[in-house]
């Protein structure tokens, strides 16, 4: 089910037949001497200097951290009238970074899409370690973290249940879900190719953990009708699942009355934006992977192609989100929420604004162009364009938002501080610490699912007699 | 031939070979045929004859009971148990309670499915399997494809199925021996790991005790009274003079208390009580009355109060004819203002209260001189 066998050439039309997805020769032996290989051996120079790097950038997060604890929210730049700063900000984004692994794992898994087989595996993981930062944020923000257990209803001495109404607390429910399931998606995937490892390493210490973390997969043809069936469903449950988390962390932007958040676009909008901006910091990490891993014959330049067709098409709808929310603004007639659109484009943080129209609509235009998407420079030029462009996105529509709302004689510039900053590049140094550490130690590429679309991998039952 | 081998691995090197190996090691009939491969093969179900897998109606149900536990949890939180309205809502507003009964749905349905496949219907995680002890094993989670004949019972005939799996085209045959079947939860181990459980929780209790007892509350983690704070009658280094106590602004006017009346007791005459006649004014001016003034100026305001003779002072007799002809306004200004040894009332009688003692005084005045025609008000 899962693994569609390659499409036969036969009698279809030239156009028709998809380019394999391989470079060269690759068979399942192949696949895993290349790919389960790397554990195995000693990392080169290069990653110890990449990790250095990354946890000194989470080790300066992990002491912001530290002073908000010690300190409280006051050491962040949050202040009326602009309550949500930094932390939201990031929160979306994270969050936001992570549905490029659901996508590409379940919802183009629904479709049949069998170039997801490669890179579904690193967007997974990118998935869980995002979710990972972004639910940091939250946790910081409330200031007791120790006491975040509140977030969820429980009975207690205090007889108090939380606001079912609220979608701060519909928000608990979509993320520690989505990062649930995300979890359990990511393990099922890995059972069979941490087995392979377990069957291959020589070393004791991994022989135990990995057929501990293997669960004693056997391979058993009973056991993979099961188990083809559970990914079946998982990817069908994500892939609502994944449409309803960004659903629900725009409500909370969306069900509030401060202008120009008040929109019936804002779900599809953001769920838009969590896509574009997950599947460039998926191709920035794919190629540092595809080259520094040596794995250019599976991940290949038609991967990135296609992805960067993702990002182009996801850059128009952006555009058009962009466009619709200014018309909102004017049909309206709400003179607010026409300030407050007027304020994206010449106010105070107009340059947040532009920043934002030209990282996710005019740079990631070059993508129409054959030559831009097959290019390492002008896809990494647009991915980091997208990155940017989609955390000031979100910086947009918090802080011009809430500076400048209904009451002007509450109106307040927003000025992030030292420790916003710093816990914002521990963030990013968490996600890239963790996603180095993974390359490290488990498989990047779902060998099993790879092996399963490789040429003569499956039987040529069923009279099918276009197969020769 | 009795014996206790589990089963026989026939290995293949590709999928066709395995495919049509199938059939024949079924028709041999000599034990249950299973197939062992590092990717799932499309249609080996249907040549071993297995059932359709179950996961989806298991899922189906554990959703639809996922969506009726929170649905459930959350009308009787928020309109039983605890109908607080917030927003202006009911608290049976279901609408709001879609977005928690979708997340709980998926949850219980990709933890059925997840947890379901693997525990329930694979029997996961079990590491004593014959197989994860093959040689083969290595080829079958690689690249090989092993088609085993398993034992159903006593009488397996591991050398007839191994003749059956070379015939039907394996390249070699793996003849397993029969699991260790020791029991696993013998009474010893039972004892051994309650013990060490019951060890662990001492020792976790007593570690709880100990750390809760010398360290209560740890820097950040303080309750909300302990947070930094002013305290009224405390040096405090947050301001520049040191007091916790801070002097209001000058020129600040607290609620309800306007600063006196300026110009002389003269041009105060002019002004005129802005209260109306009412049992209730009269309430007022006549509590301020016997709390401040009585004392000096007297129950009937004759100026004989209990105080004057220690006082040493002799206080306005207010029913002389010069202040019974006073306006409204002059005996505002002397309340406000003080006159001669009586202070300024000011600081602690509200506007309404200063003229309502005036309306009061007027009522006291009236009813030391009553005239007729006043009775016939009293009494109609």
């Amino acid at each position: 089910m899962r693994s569609d066998a390659a499409l036969p050439a036969g009698d279809l039309p030239a156009g028709l037949v998809e380019p394999g997805l391989t470079v060269g020769k690759v068979t399942a032996g192949s696949l895993d001497d290349q790919v389960l290989a790397f554990p195995d051996q000693r990392p080169p120079k290069q990653w110890y200097l990449a990790l250095a790097f990354t946890s000194t950038m989470l080790l300066i997060g992990l002491f912001f951290m530290g002073v908000t604890v010690y300190t409280g929210i006051g050491s962040w730049g949050n202040n009326s009238p602009v309550f949500w700063g930094f932390g939201i900000i990031n929160f979306v984004f994270w969050v936001g970074i992570g549905h490029a692994g659901t996508l590409i794992s379940a919802i183009l898994f629904i479709f049949r899409k069998r170039w997801r087989n490669a890179i579904a595996r690193f967007a997974e993981a990118m998935t869980i370690f995002a979710v990972m930062c972004a639910g940091l944020f939250p946790l910081l923000h409330v200031g007791r973290p120790w006491l975040a257990y509140w977030l969820f209803p429980y009975p207690n001495q205090r007889a108090l249940w939380v606001n079912f109404r609220s979608p701060l607390v519909w928000d608990v429910f979509a993320v520690s879900t989505y990062f649930s399931v995300s979890l359990m998606f990511w393990f099922l995937g890995l059972i069979p190719d941490i087995a392979s490892m377990r069957d291959r390493t020589t070393s004791k210490l991994r022989k135990v953990i990995y057929t501990v973390l293997s669960v004693g997969w056997r391979g058993a043809a009973s056991h993979w009708q099961h188990y083809e069936k559970a990914y079946l469903l998982l990817a069908g449950l994500a892939t609502g699942l994944v449409l309803s988390v960004h659903s629900v962390v725009s409500f909370d932007f969306a069900t509030s009355v401060v202008p120009a958040w008040h929109m019936t676009i804002f779900p599809p909008y953001f769920v838009a934006g969590a896509i574009f901006a997950g599947f460039a910091m998926v191709v920035m990490v794919l190629v540092v992977v595809r080259e520094s891993m040596q794995l250019k014959n599976l991940i290949t330049m038609r991967h990135l192609e296609v992805m960067n067709k993702v990002i182009l098409g996801m850059s128009c709808l952006m555009g058009y989100s962009y466009m619709m929310e200014g018309f909102t603004g004017w049909y309206s007639m709400n003179p607010t929420i026409q300030h407050t659109f007027l304020n994206f484009v010449s106010g105070t943080y107009a340059w947040a604004g532009w920043l934002t129209i030209s990282c996710n609509i005019v740079v990631p235009q070059l993508l129409w162009f054959r030559k831009c998407r097959t290019s390492y420079f002008w896809m990494i030029l647009v991915s980091i364009a997208v990155t940017i462009g989609m955390w000031f996105e979100r910086f947009s529509i918090i802080v011009i938002s809430l500076h400048q709302d209904y009451l002007p004689s509450a109106w307040r510039l927003y000025r992030p501080t030292m420790v916003d900053y710093g816990i914002l590049l521990g963030s990013f140094g968490l996600f890239f610490t963790l996603v180095l550490l993974f390359a490290r130690v488990l498989p990047v590429i779902a060998t099993t699912e790879v092996k399963a679309i490789l040429p003569d991998a499956q039987p040529s039952h069923h009279g099918d007699e276009r197969h020769v | 031939m009795s014996e206790t081998s589990y089963a026989v691995l026939g290995i293949f090197d590709n999928p066709d070979a395995l495919m049509k190996a199938i059939p024949k090691a079924r028709a041999a009939k000599l034990g249950t045929v299973e197939a062992y491969t590092p990717y799932a093969i499309h249609g080996i179900e249907e040549a071993l004859g297995l059932r359709r897998s179950p996961l989806g109606g298991m899922v189906l149900v554990m959703g639809v009971l996922g969506a009726i536990t929170a649905f459930g949890f959350e009308y009787w939180i928020s309109a039983i148990d605890y109908p607080i309205i917030t927003g202006g809502k009911a608290p049976n507003s279901w609408e709001a309670f879609i977005p928690i009964m979708f997340e709980v749905t998926v949850l219980f349905a990709t933890f059925t499915a997840g947890l379901g496949m693997l525990l329930l219907l694979n029997k996961l995680p079990f590491f004593g399997h014959p197989v994860l002890s093959s040689k083969s094993i290595t080829g079958i989670t690689r690249d090989r494809f092993a088609l085993a004949i398993e034992a159903e019972d006593e009488s397996f005939d591991s050398t007839a199925a191994a003749r059956a799996l070379l015939e039907a085209g394996a390249l070699e045959v793996e003849v397993l021996p029969a699991p260790d079947r020791s029991p696993f939860l013998t009474s010893d181990y039972i004892l051994r790991t309650l013990g060490g459980i019951f060890a662990a929780c001492v020792v976790a209790g007593l570690a709880m005790f100990f750390i809760t007892k010398w360290f209560p509350l740890l820097a950040p983690m303080k309750h909300m009274q302990d947070q930094p704070r002013l305290d009224a009658q405390r040096p405090s280094a947050f301001f520049k003079d040191g007091h916790g106590m801070q002097l209001p602004v000058a020129g600040a006017v607290a609620r309800g208390y306007l600063p006196a009346a300026t110009g002389t007791q003269e041009q105060a005459a002019s002004l005129v009580n802005p209260l109306p006649r009412t049992p209730e004014v009269f309430a007022i001016g006549r509590k301020v009355f016997t709390t401040r003034c009585q004392v000096c100026h007297g129950a009937l305001a004759n100026g004989v109060g209990s105080l004057t003779a220690a006082y040493g002072a002799k206080p306005a007799n207010l029913q002389a004819q010069q202040f019974r002809d006073y306006p409204d306004g002059k005996i505002y200004w002397a309340i406000v203002n003080g006159k001669n040894a009586m202070p300024s009332h000011a600081p602690y009688l509200s506007e309404t209260e200063r003229w309502a003692v005036v309306h009061y005084v007027r009522a006291l005045q009236r009813a030391q001189n009553a005239k007729d025609e006043d009775l016939k008000v009293v009494a109609p």
